[in-house]
């Protein structure tokens, strides 16, 4: 099997006696653009800065470009890092804080001006950098921090939540910056996020993280369009998943042999390649986008219980025999709580986990 | 939006005012007592020593105005001369090694993991005990015969010197009790300092391949500049203004080796019973603390860059 650029290989942490990481396995092709995506406290920080040599590694090995930099010290990793805080030196000018890295390894002098320059044109910095951090607003200090990370030419590029400090619209902005950055200067790049839009808009790989654990790696969509365990169908989607426990029945249609009785008297339909058993416990998923509302007879009767325009899209939430279900639609609901509907599942749509392992079926 | 907001935004109620008002001034209301306190007694003390040098006293305390008669004979005299100097030396030597030493200290209690909170505590034991106590102390472990350091150098088989029977190693002595009593305090300053450094920085930095060496004088002490400059001040006030731990040292000896302008103005106004030339150091003193606070002031805490200042 080919070596990826930045591999992990049984990649252990513990701080003290406490395990944090507990064998961490992945291949990083060059130039991809790979998220690390989890819950907060999940280690991806760790990860991140034991990748960057700012953390030892208590088992396992980091490698780099084929090379073990278990030893080798953060600033000859080839790596660059951006902080969430910025980590700017706040006492010198943009232009001290882009030469810093420079100067500690002696370049010439051109050459430090050169790529000043060079890192300044792409993010736009030319006109700052005679500020001084205190002097900037947050985007100029992400960029800055950005352009810290690029004169040094590095292999590879860290982010720990770059954009966790800034606006909501401030965001999104960056977001495509730094993507676009990527597809000019196509250097691999470890991004770490807890936000799933960011994982999703702009991984090439998303690789979910849970406990000290990678739960699933794989391109957003595929990950999105078919989740290996409960946890990733949990975490990934907003509305989440609807998650309904449930146990295998058999029914008298021949074209659908099995269905999930998820209460008493209602069925759900499931994929009909499903590796499920009749009698199984399971746990029935389904996005809210996929559940489609029908006319009061035309599926199974539900009740709206909360309706929540938000203008491109509507949120509803009704009531399916007790069970509570969230609802995407992308057209404009004219619904109100207490009213009548049915719903639709194509099962084709439906994810269906065990729910001893919590295992995709 | 935005427009609408500012449209819709309730004009503020003469209550609302009021209270605004309140909110605003309340803070410094509740500061002037203790300002006033302060300026009075330090304003007071200050102008009646000032007015003091100016005059002439008898045995009687009765008060002749003589000018600056006081100055031109202090300024003469050689013995004043030669204490500004020693002080001037004795500062200088107080801050290098103090602020040194201050450094270290803050920055092992930085750094310690285990019983930090102990170590820390522990630095404060000399800052509650007087300059005299610690001039004291410092007898006993300087006494040439039966001294702690003496004792060690005897059983090292070394030369034992008369440490404050020398006039250089007496100096030297009263550098070193002198840092003693006051680095505890601007050791507290300068961790203060380093503790509000975000780590990221530290962690940018040795990303960006800065040594240890060039981490601390490239980013340290740029970040911790203003709690330098405060404790700067402390150190120079301490070391121009010390006067109990160099009496109960040395008493200003031997030869008068160790007698500083404070001493000496000790000597001038209690023994010599001389008020207006006592006040003209007094004076002098003064001066070179309010300017060196200054300088210190201007450099290291105004001119900020953190907080986009610059000179
Ligand atoms: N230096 C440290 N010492 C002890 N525990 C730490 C340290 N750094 C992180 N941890 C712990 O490791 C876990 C993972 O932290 P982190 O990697 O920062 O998570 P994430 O970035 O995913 O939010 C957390 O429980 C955190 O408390
Ligand atoms: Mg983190």
């Amino acid at each position: 099997m080919a070596e990826g650029y930045v591999e992990y290989r049984g990649l252990k942490k513990s701080f003290g006696a406490t395990p944090i990481l507990h064998g961490i396995d992945l291949k990083i092709d060059e130039g991809a653009f790979v998220v690390l995506v989890g819950p907060s406290g999940c280690g991806k920080s760790t990860l991140l800065r034991m990748t960057a040599g700012l953390e030892g590694v208590t088992e396992g090995q980091i490698r780099i470009a084929g090379n073990v930099v278990n030893r080798v010290h953060a600033s000859k990793r080839g790596i660059a890092m951006v902080f969430q805080s910025y980590a700017l030196y706040p006492h010198m000018s943009v232009n001290e804080n882009l030469a810093f890295s420079l100067k500690m390894r002696k370049a010439p002098l051109e050459r430090i001006t050169d790529a000043i320059k060079g890192a300044a044109g792409i993010l736009q910095l030319s006109p700052l950098l005679e500020r001084l951090p205190a002097q900037l607003s947050g985007g100029q200090r992400q960029r800055v921090a950005m352009g810290r990370a690029l004169v040094r030419e590095p292999a590879v590029f860290l982010f720990d939540e770059p954009l966790s400090n800034l606006d909501a619209k401030l965001r999104v902005e960056m977001r495509a910056e730094i993507k676009a950055l990527h597809q000019r200067l196509a250097t691999t790049t470890i991004y770490v996020t807890h936000d799933q839009i960011e994982a999703m808009t702009m991984a090439d790989t998303v690789v979910v993280m849970h406990d000290g654990r990678i739960e699933q790696v794989g391109e957003p969509l595929a990950i999105y369009d078919r989740p290996e365990n409960l946890f990733v169908a949990d975490f990934l989607g907003s509305p989440a998943m609807n998650l309904l426990d449930g146990k295998v029945v058999a029914t008298d249609f021949a074209d659908q042999p099995r269905a999930v009785e998820v209460t008493d008297g209602v069925l759900l339909p499931i994929p009909s390649e499903a590796e499920a058993e009749v009698g199984q416990s399971v746990v029935y998923g389904i996005r809210p986008e996929h559940v489609q509302l029908v006319a009061p007879d035309a599926g199974e009767p539900v009740t709206m219980t909360l309706v929540e325009p938000a203008g491109w899209e509507t949120h509803l939430h009704a009531d399916l025999k007790g069970i509570s279900l969230r609802i995407l639609s992308v057209e404009r609901v004219g619904a109100k709580p207490g009213d009548k509907a049915a719903i639709l599942i194509d099962p084709e749509r439906v994810h269906l986990f065990d729910r001893a392992t919590g295992r995709r079926l | 939006m935005s427009l609408s907001a500012v449209r819709d935004e309730p004009a503020p109620t003469a209550a609302e005012r009021v209270s605004d008002a309140a909110r605003l001034t309340v803070p410094y209301l509740l500061v002037v007592p203790g300002l006033l306190f302060v300026l009075g007694v330090l304003g007071y003390a200050v102008a009646g020593g000032f007015w003091l040098s100016l005059h002439e006293t008898d045995m009687f305390m009765a008060k002749t105005f003589v000018g600056l008669q006081n100055y031109i004979d202090v300024f003469n005299d050689p013995r004043f001369q030669s204490s500004l100097w020693r002080t001037i030396v004795f500062v200088i030597m107080s801050i290098v090694l103090g602020i040194m030493m201050s450094m270290i200290f803050a920055l092992t209690l930085y750094h310690v993991g285990f019983g930090k909170r102990f170590f820390r505590g522990m630095s404060l034991v000399p800052y509650f005990v007087s300059g005299i106590a610690a001039a004291i102390m410092f007898r006993f472990v300087f006494t040439t015969s039966g001294g702690f350091v003496n004792q060690v150098l005897s059983v090292l088989g070394l030369h034992q010197p008369s440490w404050l029977g020398d006039p250089v190693l007496a100096f030297i002595v009263a550098v070193l009790a002198n840092c003693w009593f006051m680095v505890p305090f601007a050791t507290l300053i300068l961790l203060g300092g380093l503790q509000t450094v975000d780590r990221d920085i530290y962690d940018a930095a040795t990303i960006d391949g800065a040594g240890a060496v060039q981490t601390f004088f490239k980013i340290t002490i740029p970040m911790i500049k203003p709690m330098l400059g405060v404790s700067l001040i402390w150190v120079s006030y301490i070391s121009f203004s010390t006067f109990d731990i160099i009496l109960a040292l040395t008493a200003g000896g031997p030869q008068r080796a160790t007698e500083v302008v404070s001493m000496y103005m000790y000597q001038l106004a209690f023994l010599q019973l001389d008020f207006g030339q006592g006040a003209v150091l007094m004076v002098v003193l003064l001066t070179f603390n309010t300017v060196l606070s200054l300088v210190y002031i201007y450099y290291f805490i105004l001119a900020d860059r953190r907080h986009g200042r610059e000179l």
